[in-house]
C-alpha cells in the first residue's frame, strides 16, 4: 500500500508558470497536512499523559484530534494528487491504443471535475448551514463545527485546482495521459 | 426498478469506472453521485459531502495514520537490514536457515510496519541478493520475499484489519489477535515450500549456513530490540486494556520516530520530512477512499440494494460452504485488481450480514478475506509486491518472480482451506486473550 520501493512520481509542470504555482500551492497544503497529522500524534500523546499519568480527565483533546485529522485529510488531497498518490487501476487505459486512451483520459477527467464540483458546492452549503446557525458539537467541550466543515469545500477546491492543472498538462502533452507511455500496453 | 437488477447494473458500472484509470476514491464518488441522481433525483447528492466528512470524522480512524507513521519511521531506517542480519545469525543452524530467517524477518518486519510493500522492500533489499549469493534458486529468493511481504496486512498491527474493524464495527483488538495464528501458519507453509523447492531444484548444500560466534550473535541485538520493544509495548497496551488502538498507535508512532532519530541518527530535517511525507501520502489516500466508500455504501443502502442482496442470498437455499466458496472467489477476483483497503471498505459491510447469517464467525472471516487480499498482492495484473521485488532485483525477470510466487499463492489457498476445516486457528487466540466474542 505504500510506495516506499518506487521512485516518487510527481506532477510535471513543464515550466508553465501557472502549473508551477498550483504545484507549489499543493505542496504547501501537503506540508500543512503532514504537520497537522504529526500534531495529532503529539496531541494524542499529551492526552494519554494527562489521562493515565496525571489521572486527570481530558475535555477537548479527543475531538480536537479528530478535527485535525479530518482537516489534514482534506488539505492533503491536492498534495497527494501532485505526488500521484491516489491509487488507481489503469487496466482499461492499458488495453487501449494511444488515441482512445486519450479520449478516455478526457472522459475520466471530466467526471472527476464534475464530482469534485459537487463536493465543493454542497460542501460549502453544509458549511454555510453550520456557520449561520453557529451549530456546536454536543460534547462537554462543545466547539463550533463550521471550521471542520469548512475544510471540506476548501480541500476539494484546492484538489480541483491540481486536477485541472494535471488535466491541462495531459491535454497539452506536458504529461502522458494516465502517466503511461504510448508503448505501455497489456 | 427491482433493487437486485439495479444492484447488478451498479456493480457493472462500478467495475468499469474503477478500471478506467480514475482514482479509486473519485471513482466511488462518481458512481455514488451518478446513481443517486438517476434514481433519487438531483437533490439527493446534496448529502454526499456531509456523509463523506461524517465517515472520516471518527476517532477510531486515527489509528490508521498513526500506524502508518510507525511503519514509515521504521522503514526509513536500516531496521529491516538489522533485523535480517540478526535473524540470519541466530537461525543459521536451522536447516534452510537463510530462507527461514528471511521469512521470519518478513513476519517480524510485517508486524512492525503493517505494510506489505514496505516489508518486501526492507527485507528483500538484503535478503534477495544474499540468498542468490549463497546459491538459492532465483524463484525461491524472489517468491519467498514477495510472499513473506504479504504478511504485513495479516500480522498485527495491520492497517487493513483496522479498516475491516471500522467498516464492520467489530473489535480491532480482536481482529489483530485473530491474524496472529493464521499468520504463523502461513509463515510455516511458506518455509516448508521454500525448503522443499530449494532441496528439489537447488544445491542442497546451500541449506546449511555458516556459523556465527556468540559475540557476533549478541552484537546485533541492541539495534533490533528497541523497535521490537515498541511493538510489544503497543500490543501490551492494547490488550492490557490500557488504551484504545488509536491512543496506543499514537504513542507507538512517536516512539518509533524518536528511536529512528536517536538510534538511527535520522536527524536531518529532510529525512524526517520523508517519513512525514510518505505517511501523509498514504494516510490521505486511504482516508479519502474510506470517505468515498461511505458515500458509496450510503448510495447502495438508500437505493435498498445492500438490504436486497442480503435478503436474496438468504432466500437462496445453498450450502453455507458453497456460499463461502463463492464469496472467496469474488474476493480473490476483486483482490487481483483493487487495493486491499478499497475491497474491504466496499465489500465488508455488504458481506458482513451475509456471512454472519450463514453462521460464520466474523473474525475468522476477516482472516479469510485478508488472505485473499494477500494473494492479490502477488498475482498479476496489479500484484504490487511483484513490482517491488522487480524494483529491488531488476536482473530477475518479472516472469521468474511470478513463477516463483505461484507456489506461494497455492500455499495461501491451502491456508484458507485449512482455516475452513479448523476455524479455531483464527478464533482460539483472541478467545484465549479476550474471552469469547459476543455478537449482536
Amino acid at each position: 500500500m505504500s510506495g516506499h520501493a518506487h521512485e516518487l512520481r510527481v506532477a510535471n509542470h513543464g515550466d508553465n508558470p501557472v502549473l508551477k504555482a498550483i504545484g507549489i500551492l499543493s505542496s504547501i497544503c501537503g506540508i500543512v497536512s503532514a504537520l497537522t497529522i504529526f500534531g495529532a500524534v503529539a496531541l494524542t500523546c499529551q492526552m494519554i499523559f494527562v489521562r493515565y499519568v496525571l489521572n486527570e480527565s481530558t475535555v477537548w483533546q479527543t475531538e480536537m484530534v479528530v478535527f485535525m485529522m479530518v482537516s489534514a485529510t482534506m488539505l492533503g488531497l491536492p498534495y497527494v494528487q501532485k505526488l500521484r498518490g491516489h491509487v488507481n487501476v489503469d487496466l482499461l487505459p492499458m488495453l487501449l491504443s494511444p488515441k482512445p486512451r486519450f479520449v478516455l483520459f478526457i472522459i475520466t477527467n471530466l467526471c472527476t471535475i464534475a464530482v469534485i464540483l459537487v463536493m465543493v458546492i454542497y460542501g460549502y452549503t453544509y458549511f454555510e448551514y453550520n456557520f449561520d446557525r453557529n451549530i456546536r458539537s454536543d460534547s462537554v467541550w462543545g466547539p463550533v463545527l463550521w471550521p471542520l466543515y469548512l475544510s471540506v469545500p476548501v480541500g476539494f477546491a484546492l484538489y480541483l485546482l491540481q486536477i485541472l492543472a494535471d488535466f491541462y498538462g495531459g491535454l497539452t502533452g506536458i504529461e502522458k495521459p494516465f502517466g503511461l507511455k504510448d508503448e505501455e500496453r497489456l | 426498478m427491482d433493487p437486485l437488477l439495479m444492484g447488478a447494473i451498479i456493480g457493472m458500472a462500478t467495475i468499469i469506472v474503477l478500471f478506467s484509470g480514475i482514482s479509486v476514491a473519485v471513482g466511488l464518488l462518481v458512481i455514488s453521485c451518478f446513481f443517486l441522481i438517476v434514481f433519487d433525483g438531483f437533490r439527493s447528492v446534496e448529502l454526499v459531502p456531509e456523509i463523506f466528512s461524517g465517515k472520516i470524522n471518527n476517532f477510531a480512524l486515527l489509528s490508521i495514520p498513526m500506524f502508518i507513521i510507525m511503519g514509515a519511521a521504521i522503514s526509513s531506517t536500516r531496521a529491516g537490514a538489522d533485523l535480517y542480519e540478526a535473524l540470519d545469525r541466530w537461525l543459521t543452524r536451522v536447516p534452510g536457515g537463510l530462507v527461514i530467517s528471511n521469512l521470519g524477518a518478513c513476519a517480524l518486519f510485517a508486524a512492525m510496519s503493517g505494510s506489505s510493500p514496505a516489508t518486501c522492500a526492507a527485507i528483500g533489499k538484503m535478503g534477495i541478493p544474499e540468498m542468490r549469493k549463497r546459491g538459492y534458486p532465483d524463484e525461491v529468493a524472489a517468491g519467498s520475499i514477495a510472499a513473506g511481504g504479504t504478511l504485513g496486512i495479516l500480522i498485527p498491527p495491520s492497517v487493513t484489519m483496522i479498516v475491516f474493524g471500522i467498516a464492520t464495527e467489530t473489535s480491532i483488538g480482536r481482529l489483530f489477535l485473530a491474524g496472529v495464528m493464521p499468520g504463523l501458519l502461513l509463515v510455516a507453509l511458506f518455509m516448508a515450500w521454500s525448503i522443499y523447492q530449494t532441496w528439489r531444484t537447488g544445491d542442497t548444500n546451500v541449506l546449511s549456513g555458516r556459523s556465527f560466534s556468540m559475540k557476533e550473535k549478541l552484537e546485533v541485538l541492541p539495534k533490533v530490540l528497541p523497535f521490537l520493544g515498541i511493538i510489544v509495548a503497543v500490543l501490551y497496551a492494547l490488550y492490557g486494556g490500557i488504551a484504545t488502538p488509536s491512543e496506543t498507535a499514537a504513542v507507538g508512532a512517536l516512539a518509533c520516530i524518536i528511536v529512528a532519530v536517536v538510534l538511527y541518527k535520522l536527524w536531518s530535517v529532510q529525512s524526517i520530512w520523508v517519513v512525514l511525507r510518505d505517511s501523509t501520502r498514504e494516510s490521505v489516500m486511504i482516508l479519502f477512499i474510506i470517505g468515498a466508500a461511505g458515500a458509496f455504501s450510503y448510495m447502495l443502502s438508500s437505493l435498498f440494494i445492500t438490504q436486497s442482496i442480503a435478503e436474496w442470498i438468504g432466500t437462496l437455499d445453498v450450502n453455507r460452504w458453497v456460499l463461502m466458496g463463492a464469496i472467496n472467489l469474488f474476493l480473490l477476483l476483486a483482490g487481483f485488481f483493487l487495493p486491499p483497503v478499497a475491497v474491504i471498505i466496499m465489500a465488508a459491510p455488504i458481506l458482513q450480514p451475509i456471512v454472519t447469517n450463514a453462521g460464520f464467525d466474523i473474525y475468522w472471516f476477516a482472516v479469510i478475506l485478508t488472505i485473499n487480499m494477500e494473494i492479490g498482492l502477488i498475482s498479476p495484473p496489479v500484484g504490487l509486491n511483484l513490482y517491488v521485488i522487480n524494483g529491488i532485483a531488476p536482473d530477475i525477470p518479472l516472469k521468474k518472480i511470478l513463477a516463483g510466487s505461484i507456489p506461494y499463492v497455492f500455499s495461501m489457498v491451502l491456508a484458507i482451506i485449512i482455516l475452513c476445516i479448523f476455524p479455531g486457528i483464527a478464533t482460539w487466540f483472541p478467545d484465549l486473550i479476550m474471552g469469547p466474542a459476543t455478537f449482536g
